[in-house]
C-alpha cells in the first residue's frame, strides 16, 4: 500500500464517520442484533482523541426512535452524533424556502413536524415501503407536474435492501419512476451526496483528508466518501459482497473483516 | 417514390385518426370503404394496455366502420405473440379488461412479467414480487412506456415510470412491444405477407405512428386530427412522407399516388 493509504493514513486522522446498518448492527426481527465487537469498538473510539459521527440513510424512523433502538442494543450513542437524510432535508427546505409534499414512511413524519407543508412546491420521497401505492405515487406526480419548476428530493437512491422475508425495493426505484414521468432529475439527500458528507465534516470542524468513513456499502459509503476527499474503508459485514473487492469503479482504501478489526488497526497505528 | 415496391398494405391508427372519443372523423367511414375497394390489405393498429380487441371492434362498429376483429393488431397482441414465440408463462400486470386478449396463454408458475397500465397491481407488494422474479431471470415485457395519460380527474401515471423503476432496481432493460417499436410494425405486417417497404402507416402521433413506421422501413402519413399539434411534422427526422388534414385526405393520396 502506497504511503498515505490505509492503514498509514490513520496517523493524520482527526475524525471517523461510521455507517450504521451493516456496520454496527444487522436489521431483522425487532431491533435486530449488534454485530459482534461493534459495541466495544464504538466505546474505544469514543475514548480516543478522534472525533466520531454516525451517518445513515435510514428513513423509516425518526432519528430519536432510531437512536433509542441502538441504545437498546448497547451502543453509547446520542441523537446529536447521528446524521440522517431527513434532518438534512429539513435544513435544505428552510434554506431554499420550500414547502414539501411528503411521500415517506409514517415513522419518518415526526422529523417534518415543524415544516410548512401547505401549498407544496416540491416533493420529498423516502423509503415509504407499503406507502408506495399507485395512488400515493400519483399524488406526488401531480404535485410535480403542476409546478412550473418541479423539484424532487430523494432521501437516498438505493435500489433494494434485504429484510428477513426477502429483498425489498428501495427509494431509488421510485425516484427513477418519478424522474421518468416528469422528465427531471432528482436531488439526492443522504449518502452518497457530497453535501451530506460535507455537513458531517463541518460539524466536526475538520477537512476531508482528516476524516475516514467506514461502511458496508461500497458505492454509497466508500465511493461517496472518497469523492469528497475522505478515505473510505469497507467492512466485510452487512451488504458486503466478495465481488465488491474487484468493483469496476470503486476501490476501497482498505477492506477489513468488521468494525472491531478496523478500530483495532486505527488505534494500534496511532499508538493508543 | 423511386425504388419502392408497389403498395400492398395500409396500417391505420384508431383513436385520433379514425375517431375522436365517440365521434368519427368526418368522412372516415366512406374513405375506409374506398380504400377497401383498392387491392391493398388493411390493418388497424393501436397502443392500448387495457382495451381488448373485442372492445375496440365494438366501438368502431358502433361508429359504422367496416372492419373485423382479425384486422386489429394492438400492443396487447404484440405482447401475446412475443409470449407465444418465446413460450413464456407470464405474470400479467394488466387490467382485467385486457385479460381476454391473453386467453389460452399458460400463466402457471410464471417465468416472465408483462406490464401494462394496471394501477391495481402497482402496489409495493406486487412490484416487489415482480422485482424478485426479474432478479431470478424472468424477462420484463412492457406493453409500452407512456409516461402519463389524461384521466377525467387529471393526469395519471402510465406504465412507463413503473417499468423504468423496475429496470433500475434490476439493472436490466425491458422489451417494449408497442408502437413505436420496429417489431410492432413488422409483426402487424407479418400475416399479410408483405415487407415494410410495401406498406404505409396513417396516424396522428408523429413519433409513435409516423416516426416508428418510417423507422421500420414503411412510409408514414401524419394526419392533423386527434393529438396532432402544429409543428409535430418537424419533430421527427426524416419528416413524414405526407402530412394532411385528415384520414380521407390520406386515403385520397394513397389511391392517387401510391398504387
Amino acid at each position: 500500500m502506497a504511503a498515505g493509504g490505509w492503514p498509514d493514513c490513520v496517523q493524520s486522522l482527526k475524525g471517523v464517520i461510521l455507517d450504521m446498518c451493516g456496520v454496527l448492527y444487522d436489521s431483522g426481527e425487532g431491533d435486530g442484533v449488534a454485530i459482534p465487537g461493534s459495541v466495544e469498538a464504538v466505546k474505544r473510539l469514543k475514548a480516543s482523541n478522534l472525533q466520531l459521527r454516525f451517518c445513515t440513510n435510514e428513513t423509516q424512523a425518526s432519528r430519536e426512535k432510531f437512536v433509542a433502538k441502538l441504545q437498546r442494543l448497547g451502543f453509547d450513542i446520542s441523537v446529536c452524533e447521528v446524521f440522517s437524510p431527513a434532518p438534512a432535508a429539513v435544513s435544505v427546505l428552510k434554506h431554499r424556502g420550500l414547502r414539501p409534499h411528503l411521500l415517506v414512511h409514517d415513522g419518518l413524519l415526526p422529523e417534518f413536524d415543524g415544516v410548512d407543508k401547505t401549498n407544496p412546491n416540491c416533493v420529498i420521497i423516502g423509503d415509504a415501503a407499503e406507502n408506495f401505492s399507485y395512488q400515493n405515487l400519483n399524488d406526488a406526480f401531480r404535485v410535480l407536474i403542476g409546478l412550473e419548476k418541479p423539484v424532487l428530493f430523494s432521501l437516498g437512491q438505493g435500489r433494494y435492501y434485504k429484510e428477513t422475508d426477502g429483498l425489498k425495493l428501495d427509494v431509488g426505484v421510485y425516484m427513477k419512476a418519478l424522474e421518468y414521468a416528469c422528465d427531471l432529475e432528482a436531488e439526492v439527500i443522504g449518502k452518497p451526496s457530497a453535501a451530506f458528507f460535507n455537513s458531517v465534516l463541518s460539524d466536526m470542524g475538520i477537512q476531508p483528508q482528516e476524516a475516514l468513513m467506514i461502511g458496508d456499502d461500497l458505492v454509497n459509503d466508500v465511493g461517496g466518501a472518497q469523492r469528497c476527499g475522505m478515505k473510505g474503508v469497507q467492512v466485510r459485514t452487512g451488504k458486503y459482497r466478495p465481488s465488491d473487492e474487484k468493483h469496476p469503479t470503486v476501490t476501497a482504501d482498505g477492506t477489513v473483516d468488521d468494525l472491531a478489526r478496523a478500530v483495532d488497526t486505527i488505534l494500534n497505528q496511532r499508538g493508543q | 417514390m423511386a425504388g419502392r415496391r408497389a403498395l400492398k398494405a395500409v396500417l391505420i391508427d384508431l383513436s385520433g385518426t379514425l375517431h375522436i372519443e365517440d365521434t368519427a372523423v368526418p368522412g372516415a367511414q366512406e374513405a375506409l370503404n374506398r380504400l377497401r375497394q383498392a387491392s391493398v390489405a388493411v390493418k388497424f393498429v393501436t397502443n392500448t394496455t387495457k382495451e381488448s380487441k373485442r372492445n375496440l371492434l365494438e366501438r368502431l362498429q358502433n361508429l359504422n366502420f367496416d372492419l373485423q376483429e382479425k384486422e386489429i393488431f394492438t400492443s396487447l397482441s404484440a405482447a401475446r405473440s412475443l409470449l407465444e414465440q418465446r413460450q413464456h408463462r407470464p405474470l400479467l400486470l394488466v387490467e382485467d379488461s385486457a385479460l381476454e386478449d391473453f386467453t389460452g396463454i399458460d400463466t402457471s408458475e410464471p417465468n416472465a412479467i408483462v406490464i401494462g397500465l394496471a394501477p391495481d397491481h402497482f402496489n409495493y407488494q406486487t412490484l416487489n414480487k415482480a422485482f424478485r422474479m426479474i432478479l431470478d431471470g424472468a424477462p420484463l415485457i412492457a406493453i409500452h412506456k407512456a409516461r402519463y395519460y389524461k384521466r377525467k380527474d387529471g393526469l395519471a401515471l402510465g406504465p412507463g415510470p413503473f417499468v423504468t423503476g423496475l429496470e433500475y432496481a434490476t439493472d436490466c432493460k425491458a422489451t417494449v412491444v408497442g408502437k413505436p417499436e420496429k417489431t410492432f410494425f413488422t409483426q402487424a405486417l407479418s400475416d399479410l405477407g408483405c415487407c415494410p417497404d410495401e406498406a404505409v402507416m396513417i396516424g396522428d402521433d408523429a413519433r409513435d405512428d409516423v416516426g416508428g413506421a418510417q423507422n421500420a422501413g414503411m412510409l408514414g402519413i401524419l394526419v392533423r386530427t386527434g393529438k396532432y399539434r402544429e409543428g409535430d411534422e418537424n419533430k421527427i427526422s426524416p419528416p413524414p412522407h405526407l402530412t394532411c388534414d385528415s384520414f380521407p385526405d390520406a386515403v385520397e393520396h394513397i389511391l392517387k399516388n401510391l398504387l
